[in-house]
């Protein structure tokens, strides 16, 4: 067994301190032996290059905003975990005018300024990025903002944010995205909640009252696809993120439990398990947009749950429970159905819990729980396909972490941890190993994070 | 004490000599026919009466009857509801379970009115897709557990409730054995219920 544990940056102070302690006190060799597979906390050595934020200025009414604007941006800079952000300084040490020593001598390579003035019904935000190393501005933006109390103001910010990332990295960001997940009330329901990327903005989206399960966004982002036990047995619905309903799933395939919706690419097409229906269990598909077309994958007397497409549409991973109890596991399949391969580190007649896969929007990675060593804990893993499977990653080491679900920039993960505080929403930086956590404290579970979302 | 029983005797002969003193009135006639009709009356209400005592005892045995079926229906409706419970991970009947299902079986046969939903359960490990799998496999495997004793498949009907409809909130090894579990709910035929023998 190959394990490499490689420490993370020192100066991840917080963050990556909490996540090397637990590394170097929890042995990896304690774990279960698998076949072939290599299995640890493999972090990239990875050099962030230092960010600086100078305080934004407001002129003609914009001051009014300039710092919560700031606020947000900077905080998003950060959740992006492409920079080691620099905290900001007070606006007496910086002015107005760019001082290029000074950030040099605090080593930022990157410096971010902004200026906001009233515009119309909202604002108009300009934005340079400079590199302080060749001391000149390499990229340059105006943009829009809605009024502070516009229902898009937060994730017209998001953008911005998601702009500075592309400008100084090439790679898209994530900021503009919002997480779908489900939380037990007190009456021991579950609903459907949206939360903006960076933990603001707690909404709830169902009030049936009742098991909701398995929320997923369409591609488009404006629709989200749920398991609902409102008539008393689960069936399959789209709503919108104001929990408005705007379609239901037929029970084509009759009685049965329809659950584990997933979007095709498309964006109309349906992916979603049936279980019980005359004894038959599978995999279907359906078009929703023109109330037509089943189709069935897999299944049979085995059970195929939890779907996942990869993103160009041609191939599905689910979760099966084909080789018997107590052993799921992750397969893939072609998206018309098919002979399936496993995914997981199954031997037959061997042990192994893996389930709750998720594609990578980059296609090359799929990321899935398992239960890892002898106590029964879960994690987080990630298998890379173009490594011909067989070599997983672990990215979480304390606690019990399920159902990973990437962000758009392909890059983090949200998923459910349970730590010895209770549940909560965490997010994970599958290149830095960085952890945060997004919602603490409550009973969430299935988080799914958006495609990046378009102005509405 | 002689003196006074001597003057009551005295007494009493008087009242006796007395009595006979005038001609004595003619005897009345002996009631031939009316002893007849009175001794048919007593005979007609000792009927009635007999008969209103086994009529009520007939309704007390009846009540009685139907008190104790009504106790067994009770006790066939309790059976019918009984929970079953399953090994961690695991969707194979177990022994205690089987006892348990084949007391239903017997009720069932004798109901042919009834229809039951069967729920399956899960316990909050593992994941929370998955156990809404593990849920209908329980589900499943009761129903087919049942079926193969005679019973017709679409007197039952299957749901999966996975792991989001615990009995027991905590979160200890006795919580979840609790979690675990078939549940029976009766959609059907719920005034139709005979106990079985």
């Amino acid at each position: 067994m190959r394990i490499r544990i490689i420490e993370t940056w020192s100066w991840f102070v917080v963050l990556a301190g909490v996540l090397a302690t637990s590394v170097s006190t929890q042995p990896l060799a304690a774990q279960d032996e698998l076949p072939g597979v290599s299995l640890g906390l493999v972090y990239a050595n990875t050099y962030l290059p230092a960010l600086a934020v100078q305080p934004f200025v407001g002129g003609f009414g914009g001051d009014m905003i300039a710092s919560r604007v700031e606020a947000i941006v900077g905080r998003d800079l950060r959740n992006s975990d492409q920079f080691e952000v620099i905290d900001s300084l007070p606006d007496a040490m910086v002015g107005s005018q760019v001082d290029y020593p000074l950030w040099d001598r605090l080593g930022a390579v990157w410096l971010v300024t902004g200026e906001i003035e009233v515009s119309g019904d909202g604002y108009m935000l300009t934005i340079e990025l400079h590199d302080v190393v060749y001391r000149e501005v390499r990229d340059r933006g105006r943009f829009r903002l809605p009024s502070q109390d516009d229902d898009d103001f937060r994730m017209s910010v998001h953008r911005i944010s998601d702009e500075i990332v592309r400008w100084a990295t090439g790679a898209p960001g994530m900021a503009a995205s919002r997480i779908a997940f489900t939380m037990v009330g007190n009456d021991g329901n579950k609903e459907v909640y949206v939360i903006d990327s960076d933990g603001e903005d707690l909404r709830q989206v169902t009030d049936y009252n009742s098991l909701t399960e398995s929320p997923t966004w369409s591609p488009d982002g404006s629709r989200i696809a749920i398991a609902s036990y409102k008539t008393g047995v689960p069936r399959i619905y789209e709503v919108d993120r104001f929990g408005n309903e705007l379609s239901a799933l037929p029970a084509v395939r009759g009685a049965g439990d329809y659950v584990t919706p997933a979007y095709h690419p498309d964006g109309s097409t349906i992916a979603f398990s049936v279980f019980g229906s005359n004894s038959q269990s599978g995999i279907f598909t359906y078009d929703l947009a023109q109330n037509c077309c089943l189709s069935f994958l897999s299944g049979g007397p085995w059970y195929d749950v939890s779907p996942t497409y990869s993103p160009d549409g041609r191939w599905l991973a689910f979760n099966t429970l084909r080789f018997g109890d107590a052993v799921p596991q992750v397969m893939m399949m072609p998206a018309e159905g098919g002979s399936a391969e496993t995914l997981s580190p199954y031997e037959y007649g061997g042990g192994g819990f893996y389930a709750a896969p998720d594609w990578s929007p980059n296609g090359d990675l799929v990321a899935f729980h398992g239960r890892i060593d002898r106590r029964g804990r879960y994690h987080i893993l990630v298998i890379n396909l173009d490594d011909g499977g067989r070599v997983l990653r672990q990215l979480t080491s304390e606690g019990n972490n399920e159902a990973p679900s990437w962000a758009p920039d392909g890059r983090h993960l949200v998923f459910a941890g349970e730590r010895s505080w209770g549940f909560g929403l965490m997010v994970v930086d599958v290149t830095t190993g960085r952890l945060r956590s997004l919602l603490g404290g409550r009973r969430v579970d299935l988080p799914d994070w958006s495609p990046v979302l378009p102005p509405t | 004490m002689i003196v006074r029983r001597f003057f009551i005797t005295v007494f009493a002969a008087t009242l006796l000599v007395g009595a006979c003193g005038g001609d004595p009135p003619p005897p009345p006639p002996p009631p031939q026919a009316d002893q007849d009709s009175l001794q048919r009356y007593n005979d007609s209400v000792a009927a009635a009466e007999a008969e209103r005592r086994a009529e009520a005892e007939r309704l007390a045995a009846e009540r009685a009857a139907e008190a104790e079926r009504q106790r067994a229906v009770r006790a066939a409706r309790a059976s019918l509801e009984e929970m079953v419970f399953f090994d961690y991970d695991m969707s194979d009947i177990r022994d205690d379970a089987e006892a348990t299902l084949r007391a239903k079986v017997d009720i069932l046969r004798a109901s042919p009115q009834v229809q039951v939903r069967i729920e399956g359960h899960a316990d909050e490990r593992g994941s929370t897709e998955y156990n809404m799998a593990l849920g209908n496999r329980r589900a499943e495997a009761i129903r087919q557990f049942l079926v193969g004793f005679g019973l017709a498949e679409n007197r039952f009907e299957i749901v999966s409730f996975g792991e989001g409809r615990p009995l027991q909130q905590g979160s200890t090894e006795s919580d979840w054995a609790r979690n675990r579990r078939g549940q029976f709910v009766i959609t059907a035929g719920a005034d139709a219920i005979n106990p079985s023998n």
